[in-house]
């Protein structure tokens, strides 16, 4: 039904295209994406495998990636890799997440907010670079964020993992029952933060030994930041969200008509 | 570069286009220096595994795709949430104080990846670290540095941060064999080492365009690997002075090139176009030094091992050293049997292959 109504479409869009007729091409251009979408979002349901019966499948299971990476990136409040993201998801949260999935997420959501502006509450884009405002590689924010905050620089990468571990920390505190994956998490951090995980080891000290190490890189790293999001406000909103690229003008039209 | 030499570089090509050099391709110019049909071919660009199946002995080796995902996912690890693995690496062992953990990426620039723009970026950023102005990084990774060999440019895609500190850079290389206690495999680090001591020079060349003294990159590169059996990383310092010495050595010589072309007939090429019986008997005409060496860097290694079958040389360094001037396996037969009288630079070796010989006449008597 919905593959049908695809390919009654993209005939639809040919059409409309050799015939030169651009307004309503694009039109029907955002009709077919939503199906295309609805129809990827069908295959995935169909995909997700489910042994337990549905009453007792876990919530976390049933969200799309976009919501389980929302929650993630929350929690820790910082720009995060997807590695980190999906662990601090087994951690905390229920439900398997598959990184695979994680790979495409930036580019569809990229191409969403291209076709409908602000249609959902929050985008998950990338963070910029403190030089060029360019999309920075493997990093992953979220569009509520201030820009300030989204900006990465030469310090930021040590003041992010430092905040994270804060937080992870601060949340394995909040725990009741701390499952291993938790431990695993907080350990990771613990290990490559100077004065964690000398004498009594526990999650208050961690957040402690990493606070102690922010104060160091804090000032600097947000003076840098802030400079950088003084910047982006001449940028477009795409550019803000999704990084501007440099010298890629033939690209960015590209994308403009295959998007 | 004269304008001959470079004629008769392309001339002995063919039409083939011109191979870029790499840092494996330029650390293992250095591994046997003597050899000059490696030194002519790499000068020539030639496509030398092309021109190994061409003559029959198609090239049997490359890297592991195992090996290379062991590598990646290692130094995927230790640079993960900014280094911070190998910050905590640093500060342990260098007491690398608390505010030095900036951290550029120069990979991309911009979202873009030119060459041309990464290595004008990463020159700006080290020379801005080199003249020791305030905030100005102390981990640059992936900076691409550009190197001239032969007289051409070469761009070197690396794999390694520029780690600055008290006003020195020290190329650091991550690798993922394993340092057991506190030893590793002799041949593996000897080609990161002198991988390194490539980019060192590459880097040193870098800052010196821009009036730095040499002294600004350190001689000691930082190693990372797997410390045991784990997946721990652990730092260690090695010195590539004498490769430095070496890979300079090896890299004026392929600007002398024109001395080893002077020694060539005039129509020698090893195009592939041409018959392959007539690019074999050009490949004769250039001086070889096979090593079993070889068979680790050169494509071309099985050609001249059939070659030179029947050498002492085929043997290895040791062999050949102790059997000096003695070329030849069936010479040295001959001495050890005494049916051949040595000539007096052949005094040595054939007292001791006399020696041998009876030796292994007392051992298995009329048996063998």
């Amino acid at each position: 039904m919905l593959e049908r109504r695809i390919d009654e479409l993209r005939t639809a869009v040919r059409l409309a295209a050799v015939a030169g007729d651009r307004v309503n091409a694009r039109a029907l251009r955002a009709e077919l994406r939503r199906a295309e979408d609805a129809w990827e979002r069908a295959l995935t349901a169909l995909g997700e495998p489910s042994p337990m019966p549905p009453a007792l499948v876990a919530v976390g299971s049933l969200l799309p990636v976009r919501e389980q990476v929302h929650h993630a990136l929350t929690l820790l409040t910082v720009p995060a890799a997807p590695r980190l993201i999906v662990a601090v998801h087994e951690a905390f949260f229920s439900g398997e997440m598959v990184s695979a999935r994680l790979t495409s997420l930036r580019r569809d959501e990229e191409r969403s907010f291209r076709s409908a502006p602000y249609a959902r509450p929050y985008y998950l884009c990338p963070a910029l670079t403190a030089d060029m405002l360019a999309p920075a590689r493997g990093l992953l924010t979220v569009s509520t964020w201030s820009v300030a905050e989204r900006i990465v620089g030469p310090l930021s990468l040590r003041v992010h993992f430092l905040t994270a571990a804060i937080r992870v920390a601060d949340a394995v505190v909040r725990l009741d029952a701390p499952r291993p994956a938790t431990g695993h998490l907080l350990r990771r951090f613990a290990a490559n933060i100077p004065g964690a995980i000398d004498g009594a080891y526990t999650p208050m000290s961690v957040a402690k030994a990493a606070r102690a190490e922010l104060v160091v890189h804090e000032e600097a790293d947000r003076y840098a930041r802030d400079e950088a999001a003084r910047r982006a406000v001449r940028l477009t909103d795409v550019q803000r969200l999704f990084g501007a690229r440099l010298g890629l003008v033939g690209d960015e039209a590209g994308e403009e008509a295959t998007g | 570069m004269s304008a001959p030499a470079e004629e008769a570089l392309d001339r002995i090509r063919g039409d083939a286009p011109a191979r870029n050099h790499n840092a494996r391709t330029i650390s293992a110019l250095t591994s046997n220096p003597g050899c000059n049909r490696r030194a002519i071919m790499d000068a020539a660009g030639i496509d030398k595994s092309r021109l190994a199946s061409y003559v029959g002995f198609p090239a049997q080796f490359g890297q592991s795709q195992f090996a290379i995902t062991r590598g990646n996912v290692f130094e995927a690890q230790v640079k993960a949430d900014g280094c911070a693995e190998l910050l905590t690496l640093l500060r342990e062992r260098l007491a690398l104080a608390l505010p030095e953990v900036s951290y550029d990426d120069l990979e991309l620039v911009g979202g873009n990846t030119s060459p041309e723009l990464r290595h004008a970026r990463t020159k700006t950023l080290l020379a801005r670290a080199a003249a020791g102005l305030d905030d100005a990084g102390t981990l640059f990774d992936h900076p691409l540095l550009r190197l001239s060999v032969g007289g051409r440019d070469v761009y070197l895609e690396p794999d390694l941060i520029a780690f600055q500190w008290k006003g020195q850079f020290h190329v650091i290389e991550i690798k993922s064999f394993p340092v057991i206690d506190g030893q590793a495999d002799g041949e593996k680090v000897a080609a990161a080492v002198i991988q390194s001591a490539v980019y060192v020079h590459a880097m040193r060349a870098l800052l010196a365009d821009q009036g730095f003294p040499s002294d600004v990159v350190a001689d000691n590169v930082v190693l990372v690997c797997p410390k045991d059996f784990s997946n721990r990383p652990t730092v260690t310092f090695v010195d590539v002075r004498k490769q430095l010495t070496v890979l300079r050595r090896q890299l004026s010589r392929l600007t002398r090139i024109d001395v080893l072309l002077s020694l060539l007939p005039p129509t020698l090429s090893l195009s592939v176009a041409r018959p392959a019986a007539a690019v074999v008997a050009d490949l004769r005409r250039i001086e070889a030094r096979y090593m079993p060496e070889c068979l680790d860097t050169c494509d071309l290694a099985r050609f001249c091992r059939d070659e030179s079958h029947g050498c002492t040389r085929v043997m290895g360094h040791t062999v050949s050293e102790d059997l000096g001037g003695v070329e030849t396996v069936e010479t040295a037969l001959g001495l050890a049997r005494g049916t051949l009288p040595p000539s007096p630079e052949q005094e040595d070796a054939a007292s001791l292959l006399r020696l041998a010989w009876s030796l292994r006449e007392e051992c298995f008597g009329g048996v063998a």
